[in-house]
């Protein structure tokens, strides 16, 4: 980061806490300890990479962004306190011992208004021991932002469990994208949830593609009419890889709207599990969800089981779901093959393709480009 | 001697058991159009599958030879290196994978490096003028959500880019309208008009005689039931078109009777 980012950083630092503090409901703490916080900014191993051009240098005196630690005794001590939403998780094992531990993670709070137009790129990255981690994104009002989140690990590095929580204020939009490309021998097992006000809308979209056994969980609730939510999610296991992902969208009020796209693929003894779960509340007429999930299998030891569930309890709602699991169609490979292009080849051209209306709905040309790298690394595709 | 044309000889072939192919004989030579009609159900793509390569039509006796080259047994990529094209009647749809990379692809398989990354470019859209076509195509996905006429139109801008040696074209009328069957008949003719395709032979095969007005075909055969039964010059197209297949089956069965 630069020196420049780093000083207007420190600069809103003070104001960005109170305002946290304020929403995450922890009484006053001293200032003393507010700034001990922010000292630790250096020392933490996350950081913010800022990017961009001048229009990100003029954007960033407005933006407060802190980054802090907590864990153990700082929690007390500091009150980087979850929000409520998020105490009140203890039915989620995993989610609870994120919070519990977090001694990482981040804070992004868009005021009211702002319109960031360049991404927040925001590396985690694993190295010897466990990571534990806590997330906050916050956008105000009217306020727009995009923020690419990406997990890496060493082999060193057992397991990862975090907990993203995502709260959008009226006609906040985010768009929230996830890469995760951990090393095949860590562990990893991470929440993300969002609460949407009236208008809001939340674009979140997960590659999952590292990890020996990733655990990922997306959840939004539609809080306010006109809320709008597209989750879409891909992973690709392979090796002994196993990948566990699970989807919720709750529409609490009506003409809320939500799409979900889900692509998974396994190949050699790859498995995957996908859970994804609309559910439309009592209140929630006029309604729209859809879900469409797509599994394609790659090799006879690969295995992914698919289960979509709509749960509707209002009426004039509009629900669709559409789930497959298959291989590639010989008609397709056969077709490409009269083209000259040998079977294999055409294998990982169609696979790669099969990905594609996940792919091209991340934001970023250079992020979409980056993971269909990793896509056909993954398929072994030859250098060109 | 090295005997140029593709030769098809005593080509039988069966289809989950059932011979659908009962004897093939016919040869296309170099820059010439053949025509092969028939009605539904006589054999025809069985045919064209069967010069293919696809996995499910399995090839009990014969021989195709390309330019003097055995092509059976080998697998459908490798017929397609050694010159053979296939347009086929209903195309299959690769979501997710555009027009451009895929042709690219192709390209690049069939003739590795011949052409920069400009002259491909330049040929590619020459070609979409030719078929009346907007250079938007070339990033829609392969056949996804495609007509029938945008479907055709892709196999012959794919003929044009690949330049085979040898063209099937089956049933590459069916289901267009006049303007679509216009161009596709332009993209043919540039084609056969042009330096690399004017040595290539051409394999027409239709239910319908209509796209013989548009492409002449140097000679025509009558398919049925697994067998050419006749042959003639383009004039047997045009009797067809008359007295439908009925006729040539009655003659038939005369002159076997």
């Amino acid at each position: 980061m630069s020196a420049k980012a780093e000083t207007a950083i420190r600069g809103v630092g003070r104001a960005s806490l109170d305002t946290l503090l304020e929403r995450s409901g922890v009484g006053s703490i001293s200032s003393q300890a507010r700034y001990d916080a922010l000292s630790r900014y250096e020392e933490l191993p996350v950081r913010v990479a800022i990017r961009g051009g001048r229009t990100w240098k003029q954007d960033l005196e407005k933006l407060d962004l802190t980054d802090l630690a907590v864990g153990d005794d700082d929690a007390v001590e500091f009150g980087l306190e979850p929000s409520p939403a998020a105490r009140r998780s203890g039915d989620d094992k995993f989610a609870s011992l994120a919070l519990a531990f977090a001694r990482t993670g981040l804070f992004i709070d868009v005021p009211d208004g702002v319109v960031l137009d360049e991404p927040l790129d925001a590396g985690f990255q694993g190295r010897e021991s466990a990571v534990f981690s806590y997330t906050l994104v916050s956008v105000g009002a009217g306020g727009r932002a995009t923020v690419i989140e990406r997990v890496r690990s060493e082999s060193g590095t057992p397991l990862v469990c975090g907990i993203v929580e995502i709260v959008l204020a009226e006609r906040a939009h985010l768009t929230y994208a996830v890469d995760q490309r951990a090393a095949a021998t860590t562990r990893l097992i991470v929440t993300r949830r969002a609460s949407l006000a009236a208008d809001a809308q939340l674009e979140i979209a997960c590659a999952e593609l590292g990890g020996l056994h990733a655990v990922s969980r997306v959840r939004a609730v539609e809080r306010a009419p006109g809320a709008r939510v597209q989750t879409v999610a891909l992973f690709f296991s392979d090796g002994a890889q196993h990948v566990d992902l699970e989807s919720e969208t709750i529409h609490a009020a009506g003409n809320t709207q939500s799409q979900t796209i889900v692509r998974s693929a396994g190949t050699d003894r790859g498995q995957g599990r996908y859970i994804g779960n609309i559910k439309i509340l009592a209140d929630a007429h006029g309604a729209d969800a859809s879900l469409r999930d797509d599994a394609l299998l790659l090799s006879a030891g690969a295995h992914i089981d698919s289960v979509p569930a709509l749960e509707i309890a209002a009426n004039d709602v509009r629900a669709f779901h559409g789930a497959t699991v298959g291989a590639i169609s010989e008609e397709e490979l056969f077709y490409a093959q009269t083209r000259g292009i040998p079977r294999a080849e055409a294998e990982r051209m169609i696979a790669l393709g099969f990905f594609e209306p996940a792919v091209s709905r991340f934001p970023t040309e250079a992020l979409r480009d980056e993971l269909r790298v990793a896509l056909e690394n993954k398929l072994g595709a030859k250098a060109v | 001697m090295s005997e140029r044309g593709l030769q098809i000889t005593g080509l039988r072939a069966n289809v989950q058991g059932n011979e659908i192919l009962k004897g093939i004989d016919l040869t296309v030579e170099p820059g010439s159009v053949q025509a092969l009609m028939g009605p539904n159900g006589s054999g025809k793509s069985t045919l064209a599958f069967s010069i293919a390569g696809h996995p499910s039509y399995e090839v009990s006796a014969g021989s195709v030879t390309l330019d003097g080259e055995e092509i059976l047994g080998l697998a459908p990529d490798k017929r397609a290196k050694a010159g053979l094209f296939l347009s086929f009647q209903y195309p299959a749809a690769i979501p997710g994978v555009s027009v451009a990379n895929f042709i690219r692809s192709a390209r690049q398989s069939l003739h590795p490096d011949d052409l920069t990354p400009a002259k491909f470019r330049k040929l590619i859209f020459e070609q979409l003028d030719v078929l009346e076509m907007d250079a938007a195509f070339l990033s829609r996905y392969v056949n996804d959500g495609f007509s029938g006429g945008e479907k055709k139109r892709l196999e012959m801008l794919q003929l044009a880019m690949l330049a085979p040696k040898y063209a099937i074209l089956d049933e590459t009328d069916s289901g267009l309208d006049i303007d679509a069957l216009g161009s596709v008949g332009a993209s043919v003719d540039a084609l056969r008009k042009s330096e690399t395709g004017k040595e290539t032979g051409f394999l027409i095969i239709t239910h319908y005689p209509r796209i013989l007005q548009h492409i002449t075909a140097d000679r025509v055969h009558i398919m049925l039931d697994g067998r050419i039964v006749k042959s003639g010059g383009p004039e047997l197209a045009h009797e067809i078109e008359r007295e439908g297949y009925d006729a040539i089956r009655e003659q038939v069965a005369a002159s076997v009777g």
